[in-house]
């Protein structure tokens, strides 16, 4: 069967590229790439994404980054575009007062500036960590590195002022602890809110209660996300045993229902990683978490030769349906999309209406959410809104 | 942190939101014209300002807007900047013998709480009276009365308190939200507020009555005289303070009996009576006793302080323990409302209120009686009773003569209202006490208190229609 040419669509590509990986051919962009995931490369109609390009899979990609003058190109060979390099951030190549690297410590992924304070996960001690385990960030078993406040500080100081990203995201790990990892986050988003101007979203194990939800969204986080990854039960307690066991699918649920409650529309996310189930399990996931007011976001399995679970990948034709349907299911339950964009790891619902409407025009509600003054207001709306919306009981009583 | 989201549309938040504001903005439009209006015949430009800081602190403390101990703030920084008394006499109202006592009686409650013989007495009594919620009830309401007809309610409440709160948190009751845990605090301080009139020794207002009536007509009233004349009120307000409690507040749980095995582990966890349990009980006895026997002679904020003292001189109790314990809220309301009470009588607010208010209608004997009770029961809701009586009773006993009235039934017509204040805490200090537990709150305590504040009277008035003649008293000489 013919291979379908992806180039012409900046949503399609990078989907494809995310799949398939690259060949570099180019040392400057393989210095980049040098101790990263992947490279990361702003497509056509700055749609940005990090290409895995040191998997063994990759070898076998039709796409090849090239340098053409001063600026690359990507080609398979039949055909090319023009892409660009991302800058690598400065701050990279920094360390904090206590000698740590920040790139240790802050990851850019576009918009996003991911900061795993503890990469400790205990998962991993119980022998119960997910199966797949590379789709996260970089967490493990017991010797995981613990960043204090200040280094954590550092690090946001030094991305918000290259203007590297906006918003500041904050993971965790699994800890046994009934608040799903808030109560050592604390210090983190506390701290972060009151030094600078910025969005934080906070990725987390769901809480045995929903007053910690309420409590994430009190201390400042903007935007939450309880990572499901799989929605099929039974896939779900064979591939995360861990999270099966301690937490449950229908916890899982329950905690993302609330908070879509709680947090504004658009702002509560959960992953479900393309690949791990099938497609149309995938759907059933994309229709159950629209339905209660949360944003599906799609991270592309990549098979690694050091994870237990080795599945074939999907191919593009089968997956771009599932974006698709995404897309409407998104449109459907009117959920806000301004929120999750511009991120190098996942195709984002703006840039899937790509995929739908064909190559999409910049509308100047696009340029005002990526302006300064739009950063600015988003910050403004979100801190308005908390203040509104948060009821300190101890305040009440006399 | 304990947060709470509000997941009302924005709109609605808003809007509430912007209902505050509006709120303050009516307060001062309303105090602005009762400051602007023209200063009405008789009264003093220092009274109407009395007037307008005394309604505004009524909207306030009604409406708990901000909390209660910062509107007598309020009152208390109005009252000079106003001109209605001099600074120094305003500030050293604060100083009165009634905020020194509750702060006394704050940290004897404080150091009985600490000490663990308040909890050893909560559990027992839940275990002596485990079988129903309903006796549960009935024996703090009897209990608080009872103990008023031998010291000062304030003196009960502020005793019984934190026994309450045990049971109440024994039972794991939410404060705000549970039908019992009202109930229980309503039945300790309406019981101490009924239980406060039977005697002279529920409060000082009684004897301040009378020696007024004494000092004015050389005529008095008798200890034993004066609790036979209000036996049936007690007894009937007894009846109906449970019944009103019950009908608004049902009991909202099942039993008592399911706490049982918690309260006879916790119990038995308390272990024998320590040394310092028996120590601060010794104390508080003591104190109880010097309430009585020399309450009146020494004043009550002095003996208890006297014990406050003592226990820190036995090292029963220290400072970090008790401070916990000290509502300094209630403190700052309490003498606020001194201030208050004082302002509206010495700018001579209250008595042209009385005066302009009653002076037609008070046309017969019995009218005279029921107007003036009706004054007293409703000034005291917002003044402290010992100011209800420095207002009302001269003009009342100037009243009597022109109406040719006995002056010892008009005595008791202001004197014994004046103690029956069940709608608002800055009214008595015993609904005070019971407020700071959150279990209740003003809105609650003003709508059941507001229909035994109409029972209080109409029986005030049935018991001196009906009753008083047979003992030989009468509206008339």
């Amino acid at each position: 069967m013919k291979k379908k040419n992806y180039l012409h669509n900046p949503a399609t590509l990078k989907i494809d590229l995310m799949l398939r990986g690259t060949r570099i051919d180019d040392p400057v962009v393989k210095a980049w790439a040098c101790g990263s995931s992947g490279v990361d490369i702003m497509l056509p109609e700055k749609t940005l994404v990090n290409i895995p390009c040191s998997e063994e899979f990759t070898r076998n990609s039709p796409y090849l980054i090239k340098k053409k003058g001063s600026g690359y190109l990507i080609t398979d060979g039949a055909s090319e575009v023009e892409v660009s390099l991302v800058e690598r951030p400065a701050f990279y190549n920094r360390r904090t007062a206590s000698g740590v690297p920040l790139s240790s410590i802050a990851v850019v992924h576009g918009s996003y500036t991911v900061i795993t304070p503890s990469q400790r996960c205990d998962f991993f001690n119980r022998s119960i960590e997910c199966k797949y385990c590379a789709g996260n960030f970089n967490v493990t078993g017991r010797d995981g590195v613990v960043y204090s406040v200040e280094e954590v500080l550092e690090a946001v100081e030094a991305v918000l002022k290259e203007k590297a990203s906006e918003i500041i995201y904050f993971s965790i790990g699994f800890s046994d602890s009934d608040d799903g990892g808030i109560e050592f986050l604390k210090p983190y988003i506390l701290a972060v809110k009151k030094n600078f101007n910025c969005l934080v979203a906070v990725e987390a194990l769901p809480p045995k209660k929903n007053r910690w939800i309420d409590e994430t969204y009190a201390l400042g986080a903007d935007s939450v996300l309880y990572n499901l990854e799989i929605f099929d039960k039974e896939l779900f307690e064979i591939i995360c045993p861990g999270r099966a066991t301690l937490i449950g699918h229908k916890r899982y649920l329950e905690a993302l229902e609330h908070a879509a409650k709680v947090f504004p529309s658009g702002t509560v996310a959960s992953h479900l990683i393309v690949g791990l189930e099938p497609p149309g399990s995938t759907c059933m996931g994309i229709d159950y978490l629209t339905g209660i007011g949360v944003v599906p976001i799609l991270p592309i399995y990549r098979p690694s030769a050091n994870r237990a679970l080795r599945i074939e990948p999907l191919d593009t034709e089968i997956i771009l349906p599932v974006y698709k349907h995404l897309y409407k299911s998104i449109k459907k339950n009117r959920i806000n999309v301004n929120w999750v964009r511009d991120i190098s790891m996942v195709t984002t619902p703006v840039e899937l209406k790509a995929i739908v409407n064909g190559p999409r025009q910049r509308s100047i509600v696009d340029g005002f959410y990526k302006s300064r003054l739009g950063k600015k207001t988003a910050w403004g709306l979100a801190t308005l809104r908390r203040k509104l919306r948060v009821i300190d009981r101890e305040d009440d009583s006399e | 942190m304990s947060v709470e989201i509000d997941t009302r549309p924005i709109w609605v938040i808003l809007l509430l939101k912007a209902s505050r504001p509006a709120f303050y903005l009516a307060v001062v439009l309303i105090f602005w014209g009762l400051i602007a209006m023209p200063t009405p015949e008789g009264l003093s430009i220092g009274g109407q300002r009395a007037i307008a800081i005394f309604a505004v602190c009524l909207i306030l403390w009604v409406s708990n807007i901000v909390p209660l101990a910062i509107t007598s703030l309020f009152a208390i920084v109005l009252v000079p900047v106003l001109g209605v008394l001099p600074k120094k006499e305003t500030y050293a109202l604060f100083g009165n013998e009634a905020v020194f006592f509750i702060l006394g009686a704050f940290i004897l409650a404080g150091a009985v709480m600490h000490s663990g013989i308040s909890n050893r007495v909560a559990l027992n009594i839940m275990k002596r009276f485990g079988g129903s919620p309903r006796t549960l009830v009935i024996s703090i309401f009897l209990l608080s009365a009872f103990l008023s007809f031998f010291m000062s309610e304030h003196a009960v409440a502020a005793m019984l308190f934190p026994i309450v709160l045990e049971i109440a948190k024994g039972l794991g009751l939410k404060p705000g939200k549970s039908n019992y845990g009202k109930l229980l605090f309503f039945a300790l301080a309406w019981g101490c507020v009924i239980g406060g009139v039977a005697t002279f020794l529920g409060g000082a207002r009684v004897p301040l009555a009378v020696g007024m009536l004494k000092e004015t007509t050389g005529d008095s009233i008798g200890f034993l005289e004066y609790s036979v004349a209000v036996f049936p009120l007690v007894v009937i307000l007894l009846a109906a303070g449970y019944l009103i409690l019950t009908k608004f507040f049902p009991i909202d749980i099942e039993g008592v009996g399911s706490a049982r095995a918690v309260l006879e582990r916790r119990i038995k966890g308390l272990g024998k009576f320590s040394i310092n349990e028996y120590a601060t009980g010794t104390v508080l006895l003591f104190t109880i006793i010097g309430w009585i026997a020399f309450g009146e002679g020494l004043g009550l904020a002095t003996v208890a302080l006297s014990s406050v003292v003592v226990l820190f001189v036995f090292r029963l109790v220290k400072w970090k323990d008790i401070e916990e314990y000290v509502n300094w809220g209630i403190i700052l309301m309490y003498g606020g409302a001194i201030v208050l009470g004082a302002a509206l009588d010495k700018s001579g607010a209250a008595s042209w209120l009385v005066k302009s208010s009653v002076g037609d209608w008070a046309g017969s004997p019995w009218m005279a009686f029921a107007l003036f009770s009706f004054l007293s029961i409703l000034l005291t809701a917002a003044m402290s009773n010992a100011a209800v009586i420095a207002v009302l009773l001269p003009v009342s006993l100037g009243l009597a003569s022109k109406l040719s009235m006995d002056p010892v039934v008009l005595t008791y017509a202001i004197a014994v209202p004046a103690g029956l204040d069940f709608m608002f805490p800055m009214g008595t200090p015993a609904i005070a006490i019971a407020a700071s537990s959150n279990y209740i709150n003003v809105k609650e305590s003003a709508k059941g208190g507001f229909i035994m504040f109409v029972t209080a009277w109409a029986v005030f008035n049935l018991v001196a229609a009906w009753w008083w003649p047979l003992l030989g008293m009468g509206y008339s000489r």
